[in-house]
This record gives structure tokens, C-alpha cells and sequence, in this order.
């Protein structure tokens, strides 16, 4: 029949053309060592210096953001409602619990300080512990292979913690108590 | 009742169906942030053996609910958009059972005043199974107690992720057109014609399937198991026909209320404790629908309301839908 042909086909189609690997994902661990002392955005690895302004024109820098701390966390954001609840979150249950680590949230999607400064203010998270840093320029971004939801943790030594989705928050707690 | 006042009834109760229940909106989880998809309901009228729909959705974004529901603009400058190309075929193998497959094809555009991105791909694709225990007589007038009885459909649906997810080779969020997870419903859709008005109510209840994760936009992680919350939605739909002339054209107008709340999503068996999400949206359609019935074209308006209490960490969109079906007897 026809029609009943067809609809196999169809079916067929859409087993066969999809793109990605979600039909049968992999739990593989794959993840490749990294030399320790290059600079990168791998675990391991020492993190990647940048320059950028925070929204109140202040000029933070890697050295800068480290200087009296015991490690701090860069949290890339859009202001979108996943980036909401994951520093809603971070203010909720993490921060107060990390007195000595700085927080930082990197908007990347803002082209000027004003900008990220409306953002952050119409989210709410002016006047928070957050350090709201305006990366013009995709240096964070692009240094730290980051996107919407990207928790960097970086050691008072420089070196990368962590660098992955925040998820439920969990791992960044584990982190940054194991922080020296 | 003789023939040809029976086949004109048949093309009418058909063209109602058709134009009143089968273009509800669906909720759909599609973000520029969180995935896409299309998933709608097509099912084939009774006189016909075969549809073919082809739609194309534009959502646009503005703002977002956070997680207590208070209602948050997008950044300053900022547009952001999601396009779809639905293609869509559903097959009745006899009297009560049908099956339907959707595809959507679906391009990502965001604009922010720093950043912009142009993205497009397979988004994720749905199968679903009908069954019909109960038909509608779909009568002008109650008159016995037979009239009353509602169609009932019942049947599972399965989303299959054909889209690119977060958890495959890409760039960054931009480049996402699906969740990556396979997701089962069980579908309730009850309907009750009385002509010219049509009432119906349309209740799934989607599971996830687990999955291992051991790459994130594109960077591989630590392998952990996750997946997203279980899924609840109903629809409420009213339609009224308006008959064009005496040709037997119709003109059906639908409002729909939807309501759609996904629970927290598990990763490793634990609940990530703000990652479920609420959904209210209103819906309006206006289908045209020729004498025969073989062809009918739409378009359809779903739209939430931008204020506090509408909705909980998910953001707040118009969708505006056009598409044109043809059933094949």
C-alpha cells in the first residue's frame, strides 16, 4: 500500500537523518589529560588573563579578581531565565557559605558597561555579592570556551578548578570546599 | 438520512473536526536558550485516509518568568527568535487507530546588542499512536442520550531527539534546536461537537528517558546520568464554524487556554532543585476550510501574558503559526 509505504519511509527518514548523537548518547568518559602549566580553559590548566570592566567602570583583571582571595568563580550569563536560576541559586545556597571566594558574573551579550549595568539591574542583581563584568569583547568568553551557564572556578594559584555547566550547583560546592 | 445528505454531513463533521480540534496549540518547549521542537497534534479525519500538514511557526521572546514567577525583561537591545518548519503526515489504519509523525526543521536567531547569533537544524521529531474508543455524532441538536457522548482519543506519543542538543558537538547555547532526550506521553483528548460549537480538552503527561551526559556545548565533562522532569499539560479549546455561504466552506475560530508545568529535572537520581518550569498561555486560530474539505489553511496565534504569576523560569513568548493541510481520501 501506498500510503503505508510511505510512512515507513518517513519514519525511516527520521531515524536515519538526525544530526547529533542523542539517539544513543555515550556515558564514555573522554575527556583528555591536560599539561599542567599551559594556559587554557581545561582543568588543570592555568587560567587565561583578561582585562575587562566591571558596570561600575572598574577595570578587574585575572591577578586583580585573585588578589586576597582563596579562589574565584566566573559564571557566564545572557540574563536569561536558565542564567536567573543558577545565580538566583548561587546567592541562595553557595555564596554565603564562601566568604573568602569571589563571585563573578561575565555578560557577554552586552555591548557597552551601561548596558550590562541596565541588565544586571533589571535582573535584579545590583547590589548583590555578585562582581557584574562586562566582556565587550568576548576575551572571557572566547578565553574560557564559555557560554549560557559556564562555572569557571579558579584557584588562588591561578589554575583551573573547574569549567563546566552549573547544573544544580553541587559540584561547584564540592569545588570550592576542596579549594586550599 | 440519504446518501448525499450523509456524505455532506460526513464533510462537515470532518471539516469541523479538522478545524476545531486538530489545531490546537500545543505547548512546546522551545527556547533559544533551551532546545526546540514542534510537536502538534495531526490527526486524520474520518473520511480521509492520509494528512499532510506544513506549518511555519515564528516565536518571538520577550522577557522571562524567574523561578517565583515575577516577570523579567530581556536585556536592553535585544531580539531573539525561533522559526520552524513543521512538516507533518498522519495515517489512519482503520476506523480508530491512526499514527502521525512530525518533523520540524528550526533556525535560531538572537540578536543582543553585543552579540548575535544565526543558527538552524533538525529539531526534535514526534511520533505518536491514536486510538478512538469513543465517536462523536457530532448532531445540531441533543436529542438523545447518544448525542452526548464526546469522542475520546487516547494514545502515547514519543519525541525523539533528532534536534542538536547541549550534549552534542556544538559551539555554544545558540546552536541548540532540541533537548536531547527521548521523551513518552500518554495523550487524553476529549471533544464534543454540537454544531456549530466544539469543545475539547486535551491532557498528556510526558516522562523523559534518562540518559548519560558526558559532554557539554561541545566540552567533554565528568559522565553523569540526567534527566528532565516529568511533564503535565492540558489544553482547553473552544471553536465555533461560521459557514461561508451555502458552497459548504467553513470558517472555524478556536480559543484555547494551556496550561504546562514541567517538574524538576534529576541529575544522578537528584533533583535539581530549580530547574522545572510553568507555562500559561492563551491561543486563538482561525481556520478556512473548502467544501471538499481536502484542504484547509490556518493561522493561529499563542500568546502569554508578560506579567508576574504567568509563569515560573521559562521564558514568555508570541508564537504565530501558518500552515495549510491537505487529507488525502
Amino acid at each position: 500500500m501506498l500510503f503505508a509505504r510511505k510512512w515507513y519511509l518517513l519514519v525511516l527518514l527520521v531515524l536515519f537523518t538526525a544530526c547529533g548523537n542523542n539517539l544513543s548518547p555515550s556515558g564514555d568518559d573522554k575527556r583528555e589529560p591536560v599539561d599542567p602549566g599551559t594556559i587554557g580553559p581545561g582543568v588543570g590548566q592555568n587560567a587565561p588573563d583578561f582585562s575587562v570592566s566591571d558596570i561600575d567602570g572598574n577595570t578587574v583583571t585575572l591577578s586583580s579578581a585573585l588578589s586576597s582571595k582563596k579562589g574565584i568563580v566566573l559564571y557566564f550569563t545572557m540574563w536569561c531565565p536558565v542564567c536567573d536560576a543558577h545565580m538566583s541559586h548561587m546567592l541562595d545556597n553557595t555564596i554565603p557559605s564562601f566568604p573568602d571566594i569571589g563571585f563573578y558574573a561575565v555578560d557577554y551579550v552586552s555591548s557597552s558597561v551601561s548596558g550590562a549595568r541596565s541588565s544586571a539591574a533589571s535582573s535584579g542583581f545590583i547590589g548583590t555579592p555578585f562582581t557584574i563584568l562586562a566582556d565587550l569583547d568576548h576575551e572571557m568568553l572566547q578565553g574560557y570556551d564559555a557560554t549560557m551557564g559556564t562555572t569557571v572556578v579558579i584557584g588562588s594559584d591561578g589554575v583551573i578548578r573547574m569549567n563546566e555547566d552549573y547544573k544544580d550547583g553541587s559540584k561547584l560546592k564540592d569545588v570550592l570546599s576542596g579549594l586550599p | 438520512m440519504k446518501i448525499g445528505n450523509k456524505l455532506v454531513y460526513s464533510i462537515i463533521v470532518a471539516a469541523l473536526i479538522m478545524g476545531a480540534a486538530l489545531y490546537q496549540a500545543r505547548p512546546v518547549y522551545a527556547g533559544s536558550c533551551c532546545g526546540g521542537g514542534s510537536p502538534a497534534n495531526l490527526l486524520v479525519p474520518k473520511y480521509a485516509r492520509a494528512v499532510f500538514d506544513i506549518s511555519f511557526d515564528m516565536e518571538l521572546y520577550d522577557g522571562f518568568w524567574d523561578q517565583d514567577g515575577k516577570h523579567i525583561p530581556d536585556p536592553p537591545d535585544s531580539d531573539l527568535s525561533q522559526y520552524r518548519l513543521n512538516l507533518g503526515f498522519a495515517y489512519r489504519f482503520n476506523r480508530r487507530l491512526q499514527a502521525s509523525i512530525i518533523i520540524p526543521y528550526v533556525w535560531n536567531s538572537n540578536k543582543y546588542s553585543g552579540l548575535s547569533s544565526h543558527t538552524s537544524g533538525l529539531g526534535d521529531s514526534s511520533l505518536s499512536l491514536w486510538y478512538e474508543p469513543l465517536e462523536d455524532a457530532s448532531p445540531w441538536r441533543i436529542k438523545t442520550l447518544k448525542d452526548m457522548v464526546p469522542s475520546v482519543n487516547i494514545g502515547p506519543s514519543l519525541l525523539i531527539p533528532t534536534g542538536i542538543s547541549p550534549y552534542d558537538d556544538v559551539e555554544n547555547s545558540f546552536d541548540v534546536c532540541g533537548r536531547g532526550f527521548y521523551r513518552i506521553d500518554g495523550n487524553l483528548l476529549i471533544e464534543k461537537t454540537l454544531q456549530p460549537w466544539n469543545l475539547s480538552v486535551l491532557l498528556s503527561y510526558g516522562k523523559y528517558l534518562e540518559r548519560p551526559v558526558n559532554r557539554e556545548y561541545g566540552k567533554y565533562v565528568e559522565p553523569y546520568d540526567k534527566a528532565p522532569g516529568d511533564r503535565i499539560s492540558g489544553t482547553v479549546s473552544l471553536s465555533y464554524a461560521y459557514y461561508i455561504g451555502s458552497g459548504g466552506d467553513t470558517l472555524t475560530g478556536s480559543l484555547s487556554y494551556t496550561y504546562l508545568h514541567e517538574k524538576d529535572a534529576k541529575i544522578n537520581g537528584t533533583d535539581m532543585a530549580f530547574s522545572g518550569f510553568k507555562k500559561k498561555s492563551l491561543g486563538g486560530s482561525i481556520v478556512y476550510s473548502g467544501t471538499d474539505s481536502d484542504w484547509s489553511f490556518r493561522g493561529s496565534w499563542s500568546h502569554t501574558i508578560k506579567r508576574d504569576g504567568w509563569g515560573e523560569n521559562f521564558p514568555s513568548t508570541d508564537i504565530f503559526t501558518v500552515g495549510v493541510r491537505y487529507a488525502f481520501r
